[in-house]
């Protein structure tokens, strides 16, 4: 048994920063991440990190773009608080290396990106989530903050309703260990990997959403899934930044043809037309780099021409990229307040694993690692004052054996062919089909009716290796737990949200319904079922 | 298309000794590598152990040797490594201590090393609110080290690490060109006490292996060269390898060609009396033979002047 005040979940941006955070304000911290921090999603992030550094931007005029974005679902005053912190934070990010791309007079320059109306985005070629997380990660060394790398966090510890620690398994040791805190940051990221094909990491999976609602936390707005337009989405989707298009490239017809003026249009309208360019037998639609120009080509978007190369096989200053939508990052999450408080006591959550109300029904292109470096400094500083507020707790002592137990019933032989890969791949493909870009009530159902059957199915698998060394079936196992678990609340909530707004697309109720659908979506465990309800929008 | 996998095993749970499983796997035209690894472990031996995580050639996890060679699976086609029948090898990294399968200590093999570089900027005091002012062409070397995404290819390539594992490696001395030619970190000189020590960038032999097995071509190398020149530019000169490079370059300067003599002794040091020592055997065979060089008594070839003169301008032009 480990002890530490606050004990942060991931090792991506957002849990990076919020660990920063929370030691420079004092508290004993310790990270705890599945993949290596340089292994994790935030580093596929392409296009940019939004601040309103220009001469003609403000943080209002920010602002208005997250909630025009945000489609009448933000909490408007945790987007000023973001707009209002991104230049400090990207600033402080500059300083501490981060070696953002430079205008003629040597400040940060910024590219326009998706539908923000000021040229805003600070990047680094076409590596901006990369190098931010590489810079991120140096500080977080520089702060000699104990990082358990490859622990996989089985189930958090709740004690009389608080969050008092978690039990992890080190993938090296093959140990189950508890660690005791008196504030849990979690920082797992995203769950898309539920569908398939998507545009995230193999770990994208939901992890730390699912063991918040086991645990008694609330769900707010699962319904709203991104999608991303520009993708190759061939075996292995490959995400073309749209930060391209705003540098001239087009979304064009077999023939060449341009279909869609996409510039400055909000990523739902996008993908919905590429989608529909694809359903009309006109050879679907393709992404034409060459308006770039090869050298402007090859200078901003290297990662792109190399990926596409070694990935597609295809060369980006000649040909045209088959693209179609393909699942990104989720808007909903964790319910939380700016802080990062959840509705269970001792637990934050903050990234992309949560909901405090800044995106909305969609998120603006550029703004995920900028929420990431906000609010995971303003959830780190606000669990490590957590900390001091709170007596400590004790580590329930029979968590550990009944993890072991949970383990032990989930491991055996089993003779049956049916497997959690193909458990997964049902789902992903009945989560893309029914609960995907466009839903409807009958197809919402029969997918809520799928997942039950795959739950079904999940039950009876058994692991089959027995040891706990490296046992990455034990891992997946757990995982696809997970995206089952936040699966059927993401088609619950599509379900019951009988209108269409922002990235959710009802094709039985086309319009937006203000008088019934100015509401989040909230979803809460009741007697082991998922229970759907509305929380009115924060205005 | 049906492909036998050759896997590389080991159990540390059992024997921990090495062997190969083989596993016929059905797969789709088009499949990676990486695909096959995980129908196996799903449908075939759940308890085969290897890494993967982005998916898209992008972040270095599930690098392993495929028919010899490295390459991550998540990008590599099954198709371009079955030409000559329908079987592929795979092995974890060589020269590397393997934990399970295809899992193989990181951090033993490249995080510790670049750990041990103290990898993170000491930031200059602030001199205003905003950001620092710095034209992009300064920043243009540190962008492109820093798509580095640590594949560790590198350091399999590099031919010092097979002989001395504790070598710090072209990944770890890469990442060290990233603070010293930032101009952002104050740190330089400090940064030379762990590289110009044991194990650092004297002991890199400039072989080139690293540059070619880069896939982001980042020429490790090269770096590792730019920090031994700017460990010169600091004074940075008692150290043996940057005694020998003095010496050769003062003797070919001095008379037009080597004087071997001056550059052993130079080399050794002149006030390391037990490394001079060191030197009387060999010094002793050669007398014997009549091939000792005797230091400092060396004529200067013709016209060795016009050769001074290049040294001289070339030392003009570096100030």
């Amino acid at each position: 048994m480990q002890e530490f005040d606050v004990l942060v979940i991931g090792g991506g941006a957002a849990g990076l920063r919020a660990a920063i955070a929370a030691k420079r304000a004092g508290a004993s911290v310790a990270l705890i991440t599945k993949a290596h921090p340089l292994r994790t999603n935030s580093g596929l992030a392409q296009g940019g990190i939004n601040a309103p550094l220009g001469k003609d931007d403000s943080p209002e005029s920010f602002a208005a773009d997250i909630l025009a974005a945000g489609d009448g679902l933000c909490d408007r005053s945790v987007v000023q608080a973001l707009a209002q912190d991104a230049v400090k934070e990207v600033v402080w990010l500059e300083r501490m290396g981060v070696p953002f791309n430079r205008d003629g007079e040597g400040r940060i320059d910024r590219r326009s990106f998706g539908s923000n109306s000021r040229r805003r985005s600070c990047y680094t070629d076409d590596r901006t989530g990369f190098l931010v997380l590489q810079v991120l990660h140096e500080q977080f060394q520089r702060q000699g903050i104990p990082s358990f790398e490859e622990w996989f966090v089985t189930s958090l510890a709740v004690d009389a309703g608080a969050c008092v620690g978690v039990t992890a398994l080190g993938l090296r040791s093959g140990k189950l260990d508890g660690f005791a805190a008196r504030a849990v940051v979690l920082a797992t990221g995203g769950f898309t990997r539920m569908y398939l094909p998507s545009t995230v990491s193999i770990g994208t999976t939901g992890d730390g959403q699912a063991l918040a609602f086991l645990a008694g936390a609330r769900l707010l707005d699962m319904e709203m899934v991104q999608f991303h337009p520009t993708v190759f989405p061939k075996r292995q989707s490959l995400l073309v930044t749209e930060a391209t298009l705003s540098e001239g490239a087009e979304i064009v017809n077999q023939k060449g043809e341009v279909i869609e003026k996409s510039k400055g249009m909000p990523r739902a309208q996008l993908c919905l037309s590429i989608a529909q360019a694809s359903g009309n037998g006109d050879g679907g639609a393709f992404l034409d780099l060459k308006p770039i120009g090869k050298e402007k080509l090859l200078s901003r978007f290297p990662q792109t021409h190399e990926l596409l190369r070694s990935v597609a096989g295809l060369d980006a200053t000649k040909d045209l990229i088959p693209i179609h939508p393909v699942a990104h990052r989720p808007m909903g999450g964790i319910e939380t307040n700016a802080s990062g408080e959840t509705s269970v006591p001792g637990l934050f959550a903050v990234g992309e694993c949560a909901c405090n109300g800044l995106n909305g029904a969609g998120r603006l292109a550029g703004n995920t690692l900028t929420e990431a470096v906000v609010f995971g400094r303003k959830v780190g500083e606000a669990a490590a004052a957590h900390v001091k507020s709170t007596a400590s707790r004790n580590f329930p002592t029979s968590k550990l054996a009944d993890e072991e137990k949970r383990f032990a019933a989930a491991t055996g032989a089993d003779s049956s062919s049916d497997t959690l890969g193909k458990v997964h791949a049902a789902l992903g493909q009945l989560m893309n089909e029914k609960v995907g870009l466009t839903r409807d009530a009958s197809g919402l159902e029969a997918a809520l009716d799928g997942i039950k059957k795959l739950q079904d199915r999940y039950q009876k698998i058994r692991v089959r290796n027995p040891s706990r060394i490296f046992n990455y079936e034990l891992t997946t196992y757990l995982e696809v737990g997970s995206m089952l678990t936040l699966a059927e609340n993401v088609a619950l909530c599509a379900h019951a949200r009988t209108e269409s707004r922002g990235a959710h697309r009802r094709t039985d109720f086309p319009d937006s319904d203000n008088n019934n659908w100015r509401n989040h979506t909230i979803v809460k465990r009741v007697q082991n079922s998922p229970q759907v309800e509305k929380k009115p929008v924060a205005s | 298309m049906e492909v036998t996998y050759k896997v590389y095993r080991k159990d540390p749970e059992k024997d921990g000794k090495p062997g190969r499983a083989n596993y016929a796997v059905d797969l789709l035209e088009g499949a990676t590598v990486l695909d096959g690894l995980l129908k196996i472990r799903d449908e075939m031996d759940s308890s085969l152990a290897f890494r993967a995580s982005c998916l898209r050639g992008n972040c270095g996890d599930c690098m392993v040797r495929i028919n010899g060679g490295s390459r991550l699976t998540c990008v590599a086609r099954v198709s371009a490594f079955t030409q000559k029948g329908p079987e592929i090898s795979l092995d974890p990294l060589r020269n590397v201590p393997v934990i399970k399968d295809l899992v193989f200590d990181w951090d033993a093999f490249m995080w510790n090393k670049i750990k041990a570089i103290k990898p993170w900027l000491e930031a200059q005091e602030a001199s205003s609110n905003g950001e620092n002012i710095i034209p992009d062409a300064e920043l243009k070397e540190v962008r492109k080290v820093m798509s580095c995404y640590h594949c560790g290819m590198c350091d399999e390539g590099c031919t010092v690490l097979p002989v001395d594992f504790h070598f710090l490696g072209p990944a770890a001395l890469t990442k060290a060109y990233r603070f010293v030619f930032d101009p952002r970190d104050k740190e330089t000189k400090e940064r030379f006490k762990t590289l110009e020590g044991p194990k650092g960038i004297w002991d890199c032999v400039h072989c080139y292996e690293a540059d070619e097995h880069c896939p982001r071509n980042l020429e490790p190398t090269k770096r590792i060269v730019a920090l031994r020149d700017r460990a010169f530019q600091l004074g940075i000169t008692n150290e043996k390898v940057a005694r020998h490079h003095n010496s050769f370059a003062a003797s070919v300067k001095e008379s037009g060609w080597l004087d071997e003599g001056r550059l052993a002794v130079e080399s050794e040091g002149l006030t390391n009396i037990s490394g001079l020592m060191k030197l009387l055997p060999i010094a002793a065979k050669a007398l014997m033979k009549g091939k000792a060089p005797i230091p400092y008594m060396h004529s200067k070839r013709p016209d060795a002047d016009k050769i001074k003169k290049i040294f001289e301008k070339a030392e003009r032009e570096e100030k």
